[in-house]
């Protein structure tokens, strides 16, 4: 469990049997998104065997187009190691922003370890699980 | 008249001992005293000299005349003084002798004689004179630098290193800066006069090392130049020539050298000792620094204009007969450039479409702003497929999606054709907030377009949506930096749909400008000082034919303007 | 314009164009009356400039809405336009002094005056930068490093944007461009220009070119100073807490009213919106006013504030009671309780009918 932004944003991460589970509370905006990003992406390739990401957005009081930015970039993560993405929990501000965007469908679909739907294969950032 | 030492002597060695009170007769310790001591009687003659003068003036003995030995300035006091009282205000008596400076301190003996010890003042004068000019010259440096460091404008700066330098270094200065091409940029001033600059063809090997000051090697000393060798060009307006002395001292620059410094002082002056050279290159380098400080700033200042002309919002107009206004405000108010974005692609002729296109890429800053003008260029090469905005969002999906991250631009595009007194429009949404539209009745309706965002997704798809506009109605598109706009009485709250749907409903009937100003305002001023994302709108507009709607108590609640 | 009565005659027309919204018959108007010889200075400043100044009346007096009122600025823009681009044909008004720049400052929104000056000074023979409304300090400062006019004309209308204006003085001062300072913000004397050290005021655009051809000295490093030094009362730190606790004041200020004022709990969301923005006004003058430390800047705009509000049939009591409240707030600031004080007994004393409208949020010009 680690605190990015012990005052506005929260991030807590919980592991169990092939899921991993993270808390996203408060403001996931241009300040805070890389935070998210690079923690989960910490998580996803330093722990094998993981089928399932869900991103639980039950304490999210706002999200802005670059948090959706983190949830585009983690979902192209989750799937490189066969992950399924779940965004459980939406608050009614991400709720409006994924149907005003049209990306609530791509970002669930799920995971399978042979195709993955973007061509994130080249991702820069790298993850060696494949 | 002074009848006793100052108690300035009391403190130069040698003279603690307070002279003898003025009395008949000079008591014998004065022959100890190791200041020169001179006993005069009325008529000049020399009556005694003690041993210190006897060092000073050698050869002085009992009975020559004063005259015979000292300068006159001392002689002319003694005159005076036998002559009569001298007046209580009087200044100090002090000239030279043999080399050396004294203060004259005059003390009465028998029969109007005058004792005078004389107090050798010399290294007091020389540190004193030495301390002058160092407050002096250190003041000078500090003022120069104050002065150049506050501004960044190398004509200005150029101004008032010539101008300083002629008030506090010479007669007048030339400050020559580097070559642009063939020419030289040359700027002049005369003490007390103006500063003139001009840039021409000058021969600049015909000042002796003049070339070399601007190759940044280290300067002529001043007294190899030749003042007869100085071509005219170098003497400005106004110099009461001939030059009698030069110097010419390099700008040191950053790297590169910022031109040099041409020091001119007439023949009737004195010419330029060796500590006024040393002077005038520690001048010469604030100066120097200074100088490319600016000229490195307004390098990058035209650089960075230039860059970012290509990335700034345009200035809209009326095209084909339908009015488009736009605002746009960068998220850091510093920067001129953001994420948000927007062009009107005018139809070739008024039966084509007018392209307008409005978007928010995610992020903020020069980053942001650099994709913008990337899908700027896509969307500009894609006009001839317009017809069909899913294509046109289908090519610029393909042309953004990378890799290498996940960022998507949201946008809508509205394609507009004015047909009689009505505008006919195509809306596409992608993924963006739906244009809203104001109509001649003060309704404001949604348009019920909407789409997949574009960049980060293997497909997208969008749903376009066709309207009328009628004279006096407005399309309003706008990115989520204006509703998102925290602030409000309260602090803390969202400008909201809710509030710009009420703006809107006011701005039935209004010129496209009218309708984003005030649109820019309400949120602006919402937000006070509070911190902010990108905002921008683009309003297309039908002219109304008519005159507006006849007020009528309708100014009340709803008339309202923030400050 | 030789005849004062001509100029008003055309004033009275162009009103009716722009009040019409005829873009087209107002911008022929003024291009006819260019045409057949009317000074363009004149038509400037003694047609155009009243018609935007009747706007602003009309719209105090409830007979137009504001949204109007942008749009007769929006016109007036135009037609100024139009006779900059007249103006601007080769050879007709040479560039042959020097060069200044022209704007307003961050934040304030009412350009038209500033426009108006620009194109005076234009006509007048300099070469002019005009920048606009609400101008960032910092893209002024590197405006004025780039370009190096000989003087920068800083525009402000409304009173709070006096402690902006102060910063961009300071800053322009500071790289050695004298500054004149105009519009109604700095009061109808200047005092608030002197008070906030610009080098000087004009009282309009003929004062500003007049100001401008006699000559404006550089400021010297020793302009070079912190706000603080041409106003040591700040070092009170009033001006400061106000600003800082502006949500908080409010937001107590409302709570307050409801208990105190009980009309107001009838009231719907937006009615109380608009309530919650007054009183932010109120906050807000009354920081400028501790800015400036005159109380003649609180009371202008409270007088003013209570005939708005009058005639949206809210009675002037509430703002009393407003005041009352904030000083209940503001117990340990002594030079708060003074202004609301002052403001109290100019609410409450106020004429029934001010002659003419102070300079105020609500004024356009």
């Amino acid at each position: 469990m680690t605190n990015l932004h012990p005052t506005e944003f929260t991030v807590t991460v919980y592991r169990t049997a092939g899921t991993l589970t993270v808390r996203v509370a408060g403001e996931l905006d241009y300040d805070t998104s890389d935070g998210l990003t690079d923690m989960v992406t910490r998580h996803l390739t330093a722990e094998a065997g993981l089928s399932d990401l869900r991103l639980d957005f039950r304490g999210l009081t706002w999200i802005d187009s670059t948090g959706l930015t983190a949830l585009l970039t983690l979902h192209r993560r989750a799937a490189a190691v066969g992950a399924t993405l779940h965004l459980d929990h939406r608050p009614d501000v991400l709720e409006r922003m994924l149907r005003l965007t049209n990306v609530l469908e791509h970002l669930t679909a799920p995971a399978s370890r042979a195709g993955t739907p973007d061509r994130q294969e080249g991702d820069a950032t790298g993850t060696s699980v494949h | 008249m002074r009848t006793c030492v100052p108690p300035l002597v009391s403190s130069s060695p040698g003279t603690s001992a307070r002279p003898p009170d003025a009395g008949h007769t000079v008591g014998a310790t004065w022959t100890e005293a190791p200041c020169p001591v001179l006993v005069v009687d009325r008529h000049g003659g020399l009556v005694d000299v003690n041993g210190a003068a006897r060092i000073l003036l050698p050869g002085a003995v009992s009975g020559d005349w004063l005259h015979e030995h000292v300068p006159s300035w001392l002689c002319d006091a003694h005159r005076r003084i036998t002559d009569g009282p001298r007046p209580a205000d009087a200044a100090p008596l002090s000239g030279p002798i043999r080399e050396r400076h004294f203060e004259a301190h005059p003390t009465a003996a028998g029969d109007g004689g005058v004792v005078w010890w004389l107090v050798d003042d010399t290294d007091r004068r020389l540190a004193e004179a030495a301390l002058t000019d160092a407050q002096t010259r250190t003041e000078i440096l500090s003022h120069v630098s104050s002065t150049l460091l506050s501004t960044l404008n190398v004509p200005r700066c150029m101004e008032v290193t010539a101008s300083m330098a002629a008030e506090h270094l010479a007669d007048a200065a030339v400050l020559v800066g580097p070559a642009k091409g063939w020419r030289q940029s040359l700027t002049y001033a005369v003490r007390g006069g103006p500063v003139s600059q001009v840039v021409q063809m000058v021969d600049v090997s015909g000042v002796p090392g003049l070339t070399e000051a601007l190759q940044g090697f280290p300067p002529v000393p001043a007294r190899w130049i030749n003042p007869d060798d100085i071509p005219d060009w170098v003497t400005p307006d106004g110099f009461a020539g001939p030059v009698g002395s030069v110097i010419v001292a390099p700008l040191p620059g950053h790297g590169v050298p910022a031109g040099a410094l041409i020091l001119l002082r007439s023949s009737t002056e004195q010419s330029f000792s060796e500590g006024e050279e040393v002077f005038a290159r520690l001048f010469a380098a604030r100066a120097g620094a200074a100088l490319s400080a600016a000229r490195l700033y307004s390098e990058q200042a035209t650089v960075t204009a230039t860059l970012m002309r290509e990335l700034l919002p345009p200035a809209l107009t009326s095209v084909h007969g339908v009015e488009y206004a736009g605002g746009y405000r960068a998220a850091k108010d510093h920067e001129r450039v953001g994420g948000d974005f927007y062009d009107v692609h005018p139809g070739s002729d008024p039966s084509q479409d007018t392209l307008v296109v409005l978007g928010d890429v995610a992020g903020k800053g020069l980053d942001a702003a650099v994709l913008t003008g990337k899908i700027r260029n896509t969307l500009h090469a894609l006009l001839p497929l317009t017809d069909d905005h899913q294509r046109v969002l289908d090519l610029l999906n393909g042309a953004l999606l990378s890799s290498r991250h996940a960022r998507f631009v949201t946008l809508v595009l509205a394609s507009v054709r004015r047909r009689g007194s009505r505008a006919q429009l195509r809306l596409t949404s992608a993924g963006h907030l739906p244009p809203l539209i104001v109509r001649a009745d003060g309704t404001v309706e949604d348009v019920p377009s909407h789409g997949t965002l574009v960049g980060a997704l293997p497909a997208v798809t969008a749903h376009t949506v066709r309207t009328v506009l009628g004279p006096g109605e407005t399309c309003l598109l706008y990115t989520d930096g204006i509703t998102e706009a925290r602030g409000g009485p309260l602090g803390d709250e969202f400008f909201g749909e809710q509030r710009l749907r009420r703006a809107l409903a006011e701005c039935a009937g209004l010129p496209a400008e009218a309708v984003v100003e005030r649109v820019q305002m309400l949120a602006a001023q919402w937000l006070g000082a509070g911190r902010h994302d990108d905002m921008a709108a683009v309003a297309i507009s039908v002219p109304r034919s008519g005159p507006l709607t006849v007020l009528n108590g309708r100014a009340g609640v709803s008339n309202r303007r923030s400050t | 314009m030789r005849h004062p009565t001509a100029a008003a005659e055309l004033a009275d027309r162009l009103w009716q164009a722009v009040a019409g919204g005829d873009e087209y018959a107002a911008v022929d108007l003024l291009r006819k009356a260019a045409v057949d010889g009317a000074d363009e200075e004149a038509l400037l400043l003694e047609v155009i400039a009243p018609v935007q100044r009747k706007a602003g009346d009309e719209w105090a007096a409830g007979r137009i809405t504001v949204a109007q009122e942008h749009a007769t600025t929006a016109i007036n823009e135009r037609v100024v336009a139009t006779l900059a681009h007249r103006a601007a044909a080769p050879g007709r008004h040479p560039a042959r002094r020097g060069r200044v720049t022209v704007g307003c400052v961050d934040g304030e929104w009412h350009a038209f005056p500033a426009r108006l000056v620009a194109e005076v000074l234009r006509l007048r023979g300099w070469q002019v930068d005009y920048l606009g409304a609400r101008m960032p300090t910092a893209h002024l400062v590197a405006h004025l490093h780039l370009t190096n006019p000989d003087a920068v004309l800083l525009s402000a209308s409304v009173a709070t944007r006096l402690p902006t204006a102060h910063a961009a003085v300071t800053a322009c001062q500071a790289i050695g461009v004298p500054v004149l300072a105009g519009g109604r913000a700095f009061g109808t004397d200047g005092r608030h220009a002197r008070a906030l050290g610009a080098d000087r005021w004009a009282a309009d655009a003929r004062g500003a070119a007049a100001v401008l051809e006699a000559g404006l000295a550089r400021p010297g490093p020793a302009a070079i100073r912190q706000v603080a030094d041409d106003l040591p009362h700040l070092a009170d730190q009033e001006y400061t807490m106000v600003v800082q606790s502006r949500a908080m004041l409010v937001k107590q200020t409302l709570v307050d009213l409801e208990t105190r004022f009980p009309a107001m709990r009838g009231y719907d969301d937006a009615q109380r919106e608009h309530a919650a923005q007054d009183i932010a006004h109120i906050v807000d003058f009354l920081a400028t006013a501790l800015y400036v430390d005159d109380p003649e800047v609180f009371t202008a705009f409270l007088t003013w504030t209570a005939r708005i509000l009058e005639a949206r049939h809210v009675p002037a009591r509430s703002v009393a009671l407003g005041l009352d409240i904030l000083a209940e707030q503001l117990r340990e600031f002594p030079r708060a309780l003074v202004l609301l004080r002052e403001g109290r007994t100019a609410v409450v004393d106020r004429p029934t009918r001010p002659t003419r409208p102070v300079p105020g949020p609500h004024l356009p010009v």
